[in-house]
């Protein structure tokens, strides 16, 4: 012991013995008890308890954020820059879907038995609190069940695909997004409608998996939903392709995907409140 | 009790700023576990006991901020928090050197045996990748909050010690 008088202290392996055993209790809890157990009730009151704070603590750095944002684009007129940047988002994003409307006309056409898509209810929400650990790709809205969100609903941005809704409290939800490493979502290339899943990592990087190997993409290509599974609505846009590695000994190429959504920077969302699914059903198994 | 209260205050405190600001101090791709420091600070100045005592607290905390399984970080911060302690009571170091080395290790081994446990529970990422890009960044930029935060922490946790420099601290 170093701090002022010496001072003999003792580990007590009894105790860490109790500790380790009662938190290997609580992860079997947590595993073997459904959605409303204890241990999930109690973090969805933590989300609950934390959403105030959380709101409190995005607004205090807003103009921090808002500082190092204008420093990172310095150099230009940071309104020209700013109108510029969300005009080219929104150009994208319109390009992406009117290329995606024309194939969809073009197929819909050839189709007797025609229907129209289903319309989903949006409902707006602000991000309160961002990942607060490496771990995991969550962040929280300041929507809950008592605006009518569950558990399972897509998200998204104007930029395109967010993510799906984890837990829900009653004035909050956390969502885990599709670049968090459990996440999965079926997707397609705009252009070859060839189909893989878009995986999450620990870096927060997405990658496409599966991708039949006679029909590989190219950089700049637009991945949507391709709403297989019933997960997410089709059509929506994941992100761009940005590095393509068809390697002959690979049984598929890898793909890199860039997501549309600036998730340090994103401050609103949509919650998809008319689409409901088993919210495991998002995760990789 | 006033170091009981001190120590619950620190980890209420450590809660708050992990909720509020660490997940605006994102460097790269790591953001520092605020509760992790209190935890390895508590180890410092009260022992391996206490470091486990509060590890289980706070993991517990972080258990239930984050969607992962609720007790894994209870588990690695007990671990980790008992571990620290044992470290400095067995470190043969003086000097700013005792502490910053336990919260190298100390911070390592805590992201490391996350990984490990959700890996064995079979919920973990890719191990490998995990390793370079998550564990080894995260374990750096606690180690340099531990150094900055030490020594106000250690002050603020012990207060009935005259602690006037980081070298005496340490």
């Amino acid at each position: 012991m170093r701090i002022g008088q010496p001072e003999p202290k003792r580990g007590n392996p009894r105790l860490l013995v109790i500790l380790v055993v009662l938190s290997l209790v609580m992860v079997t809890v947590y595993f073997r008890e459904g959605d409303t157990g204890p241990l999930h009730t109690m973090r969805s009151a933590t989300i609950e308890i934390t959403a105030p704070i959380a709101r409190f603590g995005t607004a205090i750095t807003s103009p921090f954020r808002a500082a190092a944002s204008w420093l990172e684009g310095l150099g230009a007129s940071r309104e020209r820059v700013a109108a510029l940047e969300q005009q080219n988002e929104e150009l994208r994003a319109r390009l992406a879907e009117l290329e995606e409307a024309r194939q969809e006309n073009d197929r819909l056409r050839e189709l007797v038995d025609f229907a129209e898509g289903q319309e989903l209810a949006r409902l707006g929400a602000n991000v309160i609190r961002r990942p607060v650990s490496i771990w995991e790709g969550v962040i929280v809205l300041d929507r809950g069940s008592d605006d009518g969100v569950q558990p399972g609903m897509p998200v998204i941005a104007a930029q395109g695909l967010v993510g799906q809704v984890a837990e829900v409290s009653p004035n909050a939800c956390t969502v885990r997004l599709i670049t968090d490493q459990q996440s999965g979502v079926a997707a397609l290339v705009q252009s070859t409608r060839a189909t893989g899943v878009v995986r999450g990592s620990v870096s927060g990087e997405l990658t496409l998996d599966f991708i039949d190997r006679a029909m590989v993409p190219v950089e700049g290509d637009v991945i949507l939903t391709s709403g297989l599974g019933g997960v997410y609505p089709a059509g929506i846009v994941v992100g761009d392709v940005t590095a393509v590695s068809d390697k002959r000994g690979d049984l598929y190429p890898d793909v890199t995907i860039e997501s549309r959504v600036q998730v340090d920077r994103i401050e609103e969302v949509l919650v998809l409140v008319g689409f409901t699914t088993d919210v495991s059903a998002g995760e990789i198994e | 009790m006033k170091r009981w209260w001190a120590t619950v205050g620190a980890l209420v405190g450590a809660l708050v700023l992990q909720v509020m600001l660490a997940p605006h101090m994102e460097i790269g791709n790591a953001t520092p576990s605020l509760l992790l420091l209190v935890v390895i600070t508590l180890s410092f100045v009260e022992g391996p006991s206490a470091g486990a005592i509060a590890g289980f607290a706070a993991g517990l905390l972080l258990d239930l901020l984050s969607t992962g399984p609720i007790g894994a970080w209870a588990l690695v911060l007990s671990v980790t928090g008992y571990t620290a302690g044992m470290l400095q009571e067995n470190l043969f170091a003086e000097g700013w050197l005792a502490p910053v080395t336990v919260a190298i290790i100390a911070g390592f081994l805590a992201d490391f045996s996350y990984l490990l446990v959700v890996t064995v529970l079979g919920v973990g990422p890719a191990f490998w990748t995990s390793l370079v890009q998550a564990v080894l960044p995260r374990a750096v930029y606690n180690a340099v909050l531990v150094m900055l935060a030490y020594p106000w922490l250690a002050r603020f946790l012990r207060a009935d010690r005259s602690i006037k420099s980081f070298k005496r601290l340490a």
